[in-house]
């Protein structure tokens, strides 16, 4: 253990120091070093900054090997920076393979000196060869770009003095900057992804914590998709910074066994060299928004990186798998987009496992234990008392188990292993008499997650194992088991699970929320299950865009869910083609029509915001035509109001006709059913308030209008919701319309065509829509909520 | 949009009612077809639950039948012949025995081989049995050469008819095993095809395509059995004859007998009343400890105590307490101690007044354990081990002479490793005495090759297994019998435990003399008949004797409706329950059944004509032909028990059929009386009646049970 006195020889200050103390493995590895550097001469200033920098940047996999470091740098063998990180590169790479002292100082430029003059000259030869383009630029010229070239070409030059060199060529040859050079600079990217990040989204990094006071700090911090790219692939090529196939030792915490070379050099034969992921689901649920992300990550980066990405059954439960789940699955990720280069099952390797389970056994790895499981959970849990039983003993009582000689719950098998967060031998086999769909009645023992996945993993060669951050705790169980095992070892990659406020994605509570009728099925619109996004209009490719913006943070992030919205909003406004029509109908009777000499047709645009493009569709023109009854008011009371009134004229969109009141016709109970207006051709000079839509000829529709289904933040809070996530449903949540009035021009749409409603929002046509009337979901509204049908 | 609203409103309450009704129309179509649907069982959660643990229970018995066969397969390849487990049941206590071995250290030498003993030469009115000779006939004919078990069992679910064989899935795999690919619906149509046509008691069999051969009883023979039983009588299954020689109870003398010798006392008596029930000859034998160094200082403490015995029996009045006295002055008399042990020299050269002194004191102690055995109903026979002295010397003589590569010395000590035994026989210990290891062998070799017995049953608790197989292992080595013929064998029994779970005792802590626990279960079932106003309706003797019927069967039968390999519980609150599977609930059925008959106002004579002019009894209610089948299954009964020894099968034979007669009787009427009319006797039911009572009164004969006409 390193002592403060030690930290300040290093060269911290004191309250860095101080600060460094608290970190007990960083001390640790700090004392260590400086005892080894004691022996070998005074430690100076530069020295033990460099000491400080190796002992932080050591990763576990390489101390032991920390010395020959040190040895260097005490002889003055490594004095600058980069050397180090050299030195340092050198070990991880070798250490599987074997060091020798001789590559590792030619590695690091042991030896080798850098003068004043060699820095000066390199210097001279790089800014020559763009001396034009930095005349131009000036200031604005990439530095960076610079010191990378010198960096090529002067490995163990210090940095520091290079840069210095530098700026002083920039000074002589620009002379000192100028106003102009002062100001900020001009982006070059035209502004278009801020509209969407402006949408106030809102991440959290605490998410469900019930700690109120963190949770109302860190809802505040805004979203601005810093972390995020346009697309998967961009953001995998760009953001992710996982190993190379093959160099999994070069990973934090990554355990190496003497085996390790050999297993390693025989995995990239089989993969090939290339990067094989694979997308994991239990097929006892549907997928949501949450496994969108695991989808994309794992297959975008095998995509990325030109590489297979397998979809593997997790089917180790058979009590809840349904044939079902296994092909909405396989849809739902053909929907997205990919294709899996392999479709697996857990279920496929249940022998393997099986003959493993004894071999740990064997190898007095595991054992079985007959405690309860409430025995085994909770804190403070007794150690089993059978955890000691002879070798022998396990095989019998495995096989036993396997036989059917004892009941649910009498015995499992257990690993030997403490896991991160202190819980102690996890199960690895249990009992359950339940026939599996792929095995039938072969097994009544089944593995559990922990000692399944990695082993599968294993036996697929995956080079990465993505998975969310909950995981990270099973890291160390995960390469414990493969090493324990002799085989292959896959390294674990975490990030942030992705979460939605205002809506449960938990298929127990999914399934409540469909007994009591509060939605219709699995899919129903309001959910936020994957294929009630498709349902609901949400296209594909906007929900893997939204993954991408959200990049590939460690912390786990609540979006809201008007932040998804704004990322379909951007993608439907360019590829859902508008068209009119009248959620809530009021008749118009255009007085005048025959004057006016209209043809029956007029061509409007399908994509008005872009006047280069040709697609277009016809709208009837009639005498007859119907508004949104709320584009209407009987009286002029309302100043704001700038549509049509008994005064007030108003434009009817795309063919160029003012309206002016002329009565109003009413029925016997004095509701208006009808407006008289006369209508004149729009002139230059007399422009109305607004433009309305509106349809003539129309054909009715059903419209289903939705909004949040819960009506708190989070529902399945227990202090904000004590009643249960039961007892905060919206009841407003879905509205029918049934005698909606849409443009004859769209009548004959099949289901998931989409469009945009002028002035209203996104639509996207229903599964349940038949050849007599079609049924739209409400994707989205329009940003502005909506000139009508909104609450 | 209020308008819409409203029809929004209106349209979902009216499609909400239309779902309820088309719900409840399901619900109730399901339930009627009896068809457990997904929707049915959302409706009915005790339901699911129960269906939920009955599925689990069939997927843990698929996989414990295919753990067997896997094992039965392993067995045959390493060249042990498995017997054949027609169901988990009889395979369970062998694995807690087995477990129990394990923990003591050492495996017993166990006889490899499962032999047949019970040669049956007419099955009666046993219908599993003759089945399963049907179905074995026409495996072997069908696909000769295979040697799997048969798997032929009763269904839970008529259903599936009554009894159902699954012999075809192992067989499909078999063949599988050796390149012939056939469906097990095929093997079982070719098995169906070398069946007999036309067999009496079988209406139907049924191939369903996925194996399952599913066999429906013929009622018309159901019907005439039964009739012939209420004509005839019980008929048990004819089985060749045997000499049989049952070594049970078997206390030590000068000890009362306590709890620790209930159970071999009640199993072994048990035993025999079955073999006698079928027909064998059987010695009944109480191989007492009557021997050993103890009995010096017993004798030499009667000289001081009584010294006028040889006139006059002593009065011991508490043997035990004698007992203690001697030992106390053994150890701390050094004079007495000498004296003792001469007094055992002189025992062994049969000195006539010694030899006299220890008669008394066998005679005191017999005397006490015959107050027992007449309790329950017990007949014995001493051959105890004093009667083996001279056997002894000339069984290490016989060795010497026939087989003395068979035993080695080893510090001064003769001793012998029978095959597979890792702990020696003390044939002859160093100072030239013999063990308890001796005195077994020469009654082994005593009653194989001089009584000539064919079966040798030994009914002693289950921690002597290791010593007894090592005797038999022994037995086998020096040829004194051939297992292919002679059934030897160790019938095991676990503790009697209090109901604290441990093992039984008195408050106090003493071991609990049987007298005292007999005394107290009359005393018990006194109160019990009290309870329930019997002295009110039953004579003086009457009520004495359901008192001790009571008293006596309800321990007995608690004995023995336990599996006799596990350890049970001791209750007298439990065992005079007169709900559940207890004595006095079969007595009360018993006697309610006889009861019946008494007051028909019918009699014998009446039913008998009835019966003889309806030789196809008309039963046609489905409880009638359930009671039925359960009284054919008698036969069944007694061939399994005979093979197991294990009677708690035979006590949960009876306990069913008393509880299937309660079905019957609860929806049957027997005697049907309605306003006005004479009262109408169903004879055919009436028959039924009767027959049950002799079927019960048979197996409380076996059980050695007493019955009693009213209770």
């Amino acid at each position: 253990m390193a002592k403060k006195e030690d930290l300040i020889l290093l060269g911290l200050s004191e309250s860095k120091a101080a600060e460094t103390l608290k970190n007990a493995k960083l001390t640790e590895t700090i004392g260590t070093i400086i005892a080894s550097a004691k022996q070998a001469g005074e430690i100076n200033k530069p020295r033990g900054n460099l000491l400080y920098q190796l002992a932080t940047k050591l990763k576990p996999q390489v101390a032991p090997s920390a010395p020959l470091v040190v040895k260097y740098i005490m002889n003055d063998g490594i004095k600058t920076e980069p050397q180090l990180s050299a030195a340092i590169e050198y070990l991880l790479s070798n250490t599987v393979k074997g060091i020798e002292v001789s590559a590792f100082e030619k590695s690091c430029g042991v030896g080798v000196v850098v003068t004043i003059d060699d820095i000066e000259d390199a210097v001279t030869k790089v800014i020559g060869e763009h001396r034009e383009k930095i005349v131009a630029e000036r200031y604005s010229f990439p530095v960076g770009k610079l010191l990378g070239e010198l960096r090529a070409l002067l490995p163990w030059a210090d940095g520091a003095v290079t840069k210095k060199e530098v700026d002083l060529r920039f000074l002589e040859l620009l002379g000192p900057k100028t106003a102009e050079d002062l100001a900020p600079k001009k982006k070059e990217k035209k502004a278009e992804a801020p509209k969407a990040a402006k949408d106030t989204a809102k991440t959290n990094g605490t998410s469900s914590s019930s700690d109120n006071k963190k949770k109302e700090a860190a809802s505040t911090v805004e979203a601005d998709f810093s972390e995020g790219a346009e697309t998967m692939d961009e953001l995998l090529r760009t953001r992710a910074h996982f190993h190379k196939v093959g160099e999994n030792f070069k990973t934090d915490g990554y355990v190496t066994t003497p085996k390790t070379a050999e297993l390693l050099k025989a995995h990239v034969a089989a993969v090939g060299g290339k990067v094989v992921t694979r997308f994991p689901p239990e097929p006892n649920g549907v997928l949501h928004i949450g496994h969108a992300k695991a989808i994309n990550i794992n297959f975008g980066y095998a995509k990325a990186m030109g590489g297979v990405c397998n979809l593997r059954f997790d089917d180790t439960n058979p009590e809840k798998e349904e044939e079902k789940f296994f092909t909405a699955i396989e849809d739902i990720v053909n929907w997205l987009g990919y294709n899996p280069a392999r479709v697996t099952h857990s279920s496929d390797n249940f022998e393997q496992l099986y003959l493993w389970a004894v071999k740990l056994i064997e190898k007095g790895h595991a054992f079985v234990c007959h405690q309860k499981v409430e025995e085994m959970r909770g804190f403070e849990v007794q150690l089993s008392p059978w955890r000691e039983r002879p070798i022998e003993e396990n095989l019998q009582l495995f096989e036993d188990m396997k036989h059917g000689k004892f009941d649910e719950g009498e015995a499992t098998l257990r690993l030997k292993l403490t896991l991160e967060e202190g819980k102690v031998d996890p199960v690895a086999y249990r009992i359950k008499y339940v026939p599996h769909h792929r095995t039938g009645d072969k097994w009544c023992i089944y593995p559990t997650y922990d000692y399944t996945h990695c082993l599968c993993d294993s036996i697929e060669n995956i080079t990465h194992s993505l998975c969310t951050k909950e995981f990270q705790s099973r890291r160390s169980s995960y390469y414990w088991l493969c090493n324990a095992l002799d085989i292959y070892c896959p390294v674990q990659w975490e990030y942030g699970r992705l979460n939605v406020n205002y809506t449960v994605v938990s298929k127990r509570k999914i399934l409540k929320l469909i007994t009591t009728k509060t939605v219709n099925d699995w899919d129903d619109p309001r959910l936020f299950t994957l294929t009630a996004l498709r349902r609901r209009g949400i296209p594909s490719e906007a929900i893997n865009r939204f993954v991408a913006k959200l990049g590939l943070t460690m912390s786990q992030m609540v979006i809201d869910p008007h932040v998804l919205d704004a990322t379909v909003r951007d993608y439907l406004n360019v590829h859902a083609p508008r068209t009119m029509a009248v959620l809530d109908g009021l008749k118009l009777t255009i007085e005048n029509f025959a004057e006016l000499n209209l043809p029956s047709t007029a061509d409007v645009p399908d994509f008005p915001s872009d006047p280069s493009d040709p697609r277009k569709h016809s709208v009837s023109v009639d005498k007859e035509i119907f508004i949104e009854k709320t584009d209407y008011k009987p009286d002029d009371s309302d100043k704001s109001f700038r549509r049509l009134t008994p005064k007030q004229s108003v434009g009817l969109k795309h063919i160029g006709l003012v309206l002016r009141f002329v009565k109003e016709i009413k029925d016997a109970e004095g509701h208006v059913t009808e407006v008289v207006v006369k209508a004149e051709k729009l002139t230059e000079g007399e422009k109305p308030k607004a433009f309305i839509h509106w349809v003539a000829k129309p054909v009715s529709a059903e419209v289903r209008l939705y909004d949040r289904l819960f009506k708190s933040k989070n529902p399945e809070d227990a202090q904000a919701v004590p009643g249960g996530f039961l007892s905060d449903i919206n009841t407003d949540s879905l509205t029918v319309l049934y005698n909606a009035l849409i443009d004859r021009s769209i009548a004959a749409s099949k289901e998931y065509d989409r469009f945009q409603f002028e002035r209203i929002g996104f639509f996207c046509v229903d599964k349940d829509s038949s050849d007599a009337k079609l049924v739209f979901n409400r994707t989205v509204m329009l940003k502005d909520g909506g000139a009508a049908g909104g609450k | 949009m209020s308008v819409n609203k409203e029809l929004q409103q209106r349209y979902s309450e009216y499609s909400a009612a239309l779902d309820q009704a088309a719900l409840l129309t399901r619900l109730i179509t399901a339930m009627e077809k009896g068809e457990l649907t997904d929707e049915l069982l959302e409706h009915t959660p005790e339901l699911a639950e129960v269906k939920k643990l009955n599925d689990k229970l069939k997927y843990r018995k698929s996989i414990l039948e295919k753990s067997i066969a896997e094992q039965a397969a392993k067995n045959k390849k390493n060249g042990v012949k498995a017997s054949a487990p027609t169901d988990s049941k009889s395979t369970a206590p062998a694995d807690k025995k087995a477990k129990n071995d394990g923990k003591t250290g050492g495996a017993a030498p166990k006889q490899s081989k499962k032999v047949d003993y019970v040669t049956v030469e007419d099955f009666g009115s046993s219908i599993l049995g003759r089945l399963q000779k049907l179905f074995k006939t026409a495996i072997a004919d069908a696909f000769p050469g295979l040697d799997l078990p048969l798997l032929l069992a009763e269904t839970p679910n008529p259903q599936f008819g009554d009894y159902q064989c699954t012999s075809a899935m192992p067989i499909a795999a078999k063949l599988k095993s050796t390149g012939v690919n056939k469906k097990p619906g095929d093997v079982a149509k070719e098995i169906e095809a070398k069946l007999p046509t036309n067999v009496d008691f079988i209406e139907k069999v049924n191939v369903l395509p996925a194996g399952f051969m599913n066999i429906f009883l013929n009622k018309d023979y159901i019907c005439k059995q039964i009739s012939q039983l209420a004509s005839k009588g019980i008929t048990l299954p004819k089985v060749a004859k045997k000499r049989v020689l049952v070594d049970f109870s078997s206390p030590n003398i000068a000890k009362e007998m306590h709890v620790g010798h209930l159970r071999s006392t009640i199993i072994g008596d048990s035993i025999c009343r079955l073999f006698e029930a079928v027909g064998f000859d059987v010695l009944r034998v109480n191989h007492i400890g009557d021997w050993g160094t103890q009995f010096g200082m017993l004798i030499a403490h009667l000289y001081d105590r009584f010294p006028d015995f040889l006139k006059k029996l002593p009065d011991i009045a508490d043997l035990q307490a004698f007992y203690k006295e001697s030992k106390k002055r053994f150890d701390e008399d050094e004079v007495f101690k000498k004296r003792a042990y001469e007094c055992v020299v002189k025992l062994q050269s049969h000195e006539e007044e010694i030899v006299k002194a220890w008669n008394t004191i066998c005679d005191v102690s017999k005397k006490y354990n015959q107050i027992v055995y007449d309790h329950l109903d017990i007949k014995i026979k001493d051959v105890g081990e004093s009667f083996y002295q001279d056997k002894m010397v000339e069984l290490i003589k016989w060795i010497k002479e026939n087989k003395p590569d068979m035993i080695r010395e080893e510090e001064g000590r003769l001793i012998m490793f029978p095959s597979e035994c890792t702990v020696p026989l003390t044939v002859v210990k160093s100072d030239g005495g013999f063990t308890y290891d001796t005195s077994d062998l020469a009654a082994l070799k005593y009653r194989m090759l001089e009584e000539k017995v064919d079966w040798n049953i030994y009914v002693v608790d289950a921690g002597q297994n290791l010593h007894l197989e090592s005797i038999y292992a022994a037995g086998r080595d020096l040829e004194w019998y051939d297992i292919n013929i002679h059934r030897v064998e160790h019938v095991g029994f676990g503790l009697v435990l209090g109901e604290d779970r441990k093992k039984f005792k008195t408050r106090s802590g003493e071991t609990v003399r049987l007298l005292d626990l007999l005394s107290e279960g009359v005393k018990r079932a006194t109160e019990k008949l009290k309870e329930k106003g019997r002295e009110a309706v039953m004579t003086e003797e009457e009520l004495a004797a359901a008192r001790d019927a009571v008293a006596f069967g309800c321990v007995k039968y608690a004995d023995l409706s336990h599996t006799r390999t596990q350890d049970y519980v001791f209750s007298f609150d439990r065992m005079l329950d007169d709900r559940g599977n207890t004595a006095v609930y079969l007595l009360y059925a018993y006697a309610r059944i006889r009861s019946i008959v008494r007051t028909s106002g019918i009699t014998d004579a009446q039913l008998a004509e009835y019966v003889s002019k309806n030789p196809i009894l008309p039963l046609n209610h489905p409880a009638e032909l359930k009671l039925a089948k359960q009284l054919l299954k008698l036969s069944d009964c007694i061939l399994q028990v005979l093979d197991s020894l294990m009677l708690h099968q035979m006590c949960d034979y009876v306990y069913q059929l008393a509880t299937l007669f309660h079905d019957f009787y609860n929806e049957c009427y027997v005697i049907e009386k309605k306003d006005g009319e004479p009262p109408v006797v169903h004879f055919h039911r009436l028959a039924l009646c009767e027959v049950t009572a002799n079927v019960i009164s048979t197996c409380f004969k076996i059980l050695g049970i007493r019955e009693v006409p009213k209770m």
